[in-house]
């Protein structure tokens, strides 16, 4: 009986997968995704039930029909590094994912991928550089 | 603190010692199928927590019922660092607001146990 729902979920979804990609699954806290989704804490509860609640819907959501793109890729290194080898449902999505109808990943386009990541600035490193 | 155990079908939670008597509660048991998922969350002590009735609210210390948006919660909370949320379905207590000893494997034995198959 809480307040009706009046945000679109794959939006939050969406938004929550932007900050699981670039700081990692326990390195997200609630008061992380709260502040991305500008949702109520309660609200982010009810609707998604927990973080990993939250973590399942955006690895699916990004693991659509299109081509993977470097964000979806992301998302799936969090998955395979984090939580799949704790947690038999989210491994089950991954490899799911990596095993899909044509062969859209393979171990060499993870690794590249993952190196690729490492290189990239973030945003918050080219600030420390330029106050520097 | 709370003493959190699994069993096959269950989730049982403990408040311990003089918790016991702040929490009005000593012990509660929820089915595994009404568990949706639980979350480490140290910030969630930060949040108003609504209307108390029954319990305690002291600084550094909520125990009890209290009472958000139609929402009933279960606040046992002594160490926000080690604060896990555990959000039910069809339960009393919508929510379940704890402290627990070594909150990460707590929350994961939780997900875990909850997971169909």
């Amino acid at each position: 009986m809480g307040r009706n729902r009046s945000f679109i979920e794959a939006e939050v979804v969406a938004q929550c997968a932007e900050i699981f990609r670039s700081t990692g699954y326990e390195g997200t806290s609630i008061d992380d995704l709260v502040q991305a989704t500008g949702l109520h804490r309660g609200s982010l509860y009810k609707a998604f039930g927990s973080k990993r609640g939250l973590f399942v819907l955006a690895l699916r959501q990004s693991a659509g029909p299109a081509m993977p793109t470097h964000d979806s890729t992301d998302l799936l290194l969090v998955a395979l590094m984090e939580l799949a080898p704790r947690d038999p449902e989210i491994r089950s999505i991954a490899f799911g994912i990596l095993s899909g109808v044509a062969p859209r990943h393979t171990p060499q386009s993870l690794g590249e991928r993952l190196l690729e990541r490492a290189r990239e600035p973030r945003a918050n490193e080219a600030t420390t550089k330029d106050s520097a | 603190m709370n003493i959190i155990t699994l069993t096959d079908t269950m989730l049982v939670v403990e408040p311990q010692g003089l918790d016991k008597v702040w929490s009005f509660k000593r012990k509660l048991e929820i089915p595994l199928s009404h568990v949706r998922g639980a979350t480490f969350d140290p910030g969630a002590n930060q949040e108003p927590k609504g209307l108390r009735a029954p319990g305690l609210a002291l600084p550094g210390k909520w125990a009890g019922t209290f009472n958000k948006d139609g929402d009933k919660s279960f606040w046992n909370v002594s160490a926000p660092s080690e604060t896990v949320v555990i959000e039910l379905i069809d339960e009393h207590y919508a929510r379940l607001v704890l402290t627990v000893g070594q909150p990460r494997s707590v929350v994961d034995a939780i997900n875990v146990a909850v997971q169909p198959g």
